[in-house]
């Protein structure tokens, strides 16, 4: 078990797994994270030195992802619905907001959209 | 009247034509209809019948079976299996010796690969899984036309104190990779030191461990994983020539367990870490290129893998290219001749293609070096094309060009005969045959040859 950001990983995974098992870090963040404490692309959790671990979650804490990056999120759906724009009613009613029929077929816009988003 | 209303009440039966079938008014029956078990009593909803939903799903066959542990599978792919106790041992070859290889009457034999040899072989990774080996009894090789020639030059090297720089090219499946193997077997039996690097992919597909150099621009990386790996494939086939090599230079600063007296299989068992394997891999190559030391072969196989811009990032998010990794750019130094070779010795390398990629620098390089060669008009550059690597050009310009292509009707013959003695080749031996298959085989193509023939005996 290796914990990066408090986070605990079995020493098999891919470390690009593992980053990008957080939230708001994508393929090229992971890409440039590992090039940046130079990890190759099929190294393992278990194979990172210790003090890699210490750097990447040092490097992690920076970055707003996680919580961070779900607070903007709602952050930004809360400031169209509070100017009262279209989007903004849109999310609060739980609908697509970018024109889409709704006829039929609106689950991920229910799921989705809503003021306080949390995925 | 009254039995026509019984009737009435019971449920209705088949109708059936009375005067043509009496109707059996009682089934023939040896128990009373008071033994029979009466249907469950319907007392609550729970109690009615429940519909079951038929599902569609397969039912899932579940048989315990030992899954292969991690690796296994790979493992058993990736298996060299030398030796098949079913073919028949072929009499009367000769086995390798030390000069054998550079003769010209060995030319167009098969000799056998002697077992010590095969061992160092094998630990240089040498054989390859996708050759025949697995259908012979023991591992023979035919001493074509050009091993003569390359073993020659590789004798030559020695006298002349100068390395003997060389890119083998050529068809698919024309012996590149073998060739490599008889020039190791060549450098092995004459008590070089050889280092092979089985697969240039290996280096530059980022699926190995990579750490940048300090203070060095533009930045240079090495494998240490790799490096290691290599260090004691090294150290495992050349043991003999590396145990009474003398250092030349004092490395007491790589470890404490190298004294003054040191040979040069201390240097290569030193490194017990990857940490330390590319020092010390780089210590053992300087003291290789000492006047004194024993002549090295330096092969690598699938060129077209280390000269492009590798799959590693260096910290900045920059491409790397293939030459800013250190053993590969100490292999390249040594093709360019930047590295001289004071104790004669060969760098090899072989291209593939089965695993390859166009390369249009390498390409032009090796078609102007071949042109040069042999006093033809040198192909220029295509002007519209721009992905031309100067580095690569700088690499191959020293090296000379050897093509294999197909074996003569004669080296085939005697490659079929031993097949034919192996118990490998059905059919009866003759120069139709053997005709046949050479056309088949592309014109002598070894590999295309051995799909024709031997196609139907490979597991």
């Amino acid at each position: 078990m290796v914990f990066i950001l408090g986070v605990s990983f079995h020493e098999g995974q891919l470390v690009k797994k593992a980053l990008e098992s957080f939230y708001a870090l994508g393929p090229t963040t992971s890409a440039r994270i590992m090039a940046k404490y130079s990890i190759h692309n099929l190294a393992k959790v278990g194979s990172l030195s210790p003090k890699t671990v210490t750097s990447l979650t040092a490097e992690l804490s920076q970055m707003s992802i996680e919580s961070d990056a779900r607070r903007q999120v709602q952050e930004n759906i809360r400031r169209l619905k509070d100017i009262g724009s279209y989007r903004g009613r849109r999310h609060a009613m739980g609908l697509p907001v970018r024109g889409q029929r709704t006829r039929t077929q609106t689950a991920t816009a229910n799921k989705l959209n809503r003021v306080d988003r949390r995925a | 009247m009254a039995s026509i209303s019984l009737r009435s009440l019971v449920r209705p039966s088949l109708p059936v034509a009375p005067r043509i079938q009496p109707i059996i008014i009682a089934a023939f029956s040896t128990t009373s209809l008071v033994s029979a078990a009466a249907p469950p009593a319907i007392k609550n909803r729970k109690d009615l019948p429940k519909k079951t939903k038929k599902t569609y799903k397969k039912k899932q066959n579940i048989v315990p079976v030992k899954k292969p542990a991690p690796g296994e599978r790979k493992a058993f792919r990736k298996r060299i299996q030398l030796s098949n106790n079913s073919a028949l041992p072929v009499a009367g070859l000769d086995a390798l010796e030390a000069q054998t290889m550079a003769r010209p009457e060995s030319s167009g034999r098969m000799f056998a690969v002697p077992d010590e040899v095969v061992d160092q072989l094998r630990a240089l990774e040498a054989f390859k899984s996708t050759q025949t080996w697995n259908l012979f009894r023991k591992p023979h090789v035919l001493v074509r036309k050009e091993t003569v020639e390359l073993m020659g030059r590789l004798e030559a090297s020695l006298e002349k104190k100068e390395a003997f720089k060389c890119v083998l090219t050529g068809s698919r499946l024309s012996g590149k990779s073998l060739m490599l193997l008889q020039a190791m077997s060549y450098a092995l039996l004459n008590e070089w030191v050889v280092i092979h690097i089985p697969e240039g992919q290996d280096l530059t597909n980022g699926n190995t461990e990579y750490s940048p150099v300090p203070d060095t621009e533009p930045m240079q990386f090495t494998q240490p994983v790799y490096c290691l790996k290599l260090l004691q494939n090294i150290y495992k086939a050349n043991r003999a020539v590396l145990e009474k090599t003398p250092l030349k230079q004092d490395w007491s600063r790589l470890s404490a367990t190298l004294k003054p007296g040191s040979t040069l299989a201390d240097l290569a068992l030193s490194a017990k870490e990857s940490e330390f394997a590319w020092p010390t891999l780089s210590a053992l190559w300087t003291e290789l290129t000492q006047p004194g030391q024993p002549p090295v072969l330096l092969t690598l196989d699938g060129l077209a893998h280390i000269n492009k811009v590798s799959a590693y990032r260096d910290p900045a998010f920059n491409p790397v290219h293939a030459h800013e990794l250190l053993l590969v750019r100490t292999f390249v130094d040594a093709l360019s001749g930047k590295t001289k070779l004071p104790n004669g010795g060969a760098v090899i390398a072989a291209t593939s293609q089965n695993n390859t990629h166009f390369h249009p620098s390498q390409e032009l390089a090796l078609s102007q070096l071949e042109a040069g060669q042999a006093g033809k008009p040198v192909p220029k550059p295509d002007p519209y094309e721009r992905k031309y690597d100067d580095r690569v050009y700088d690499a191959l310009k020293n090296s000379t060009v050897m093509r294999l292509e197909g074996v003569s009707k004669e080296e085939a013959r005697v490659l079929m005969e031993y097949w034919g003695a192996s118990g490998m080749l059905r059919s009866v031996l003759d120069s139709r045959v053997v005709a046949e298959k050479w056309a088949l085989g592309g014109h002598g193509i070894v590999g295309e040859m051995e799909r024709a023939s031997l196609i139907t005996m490979r597991m």
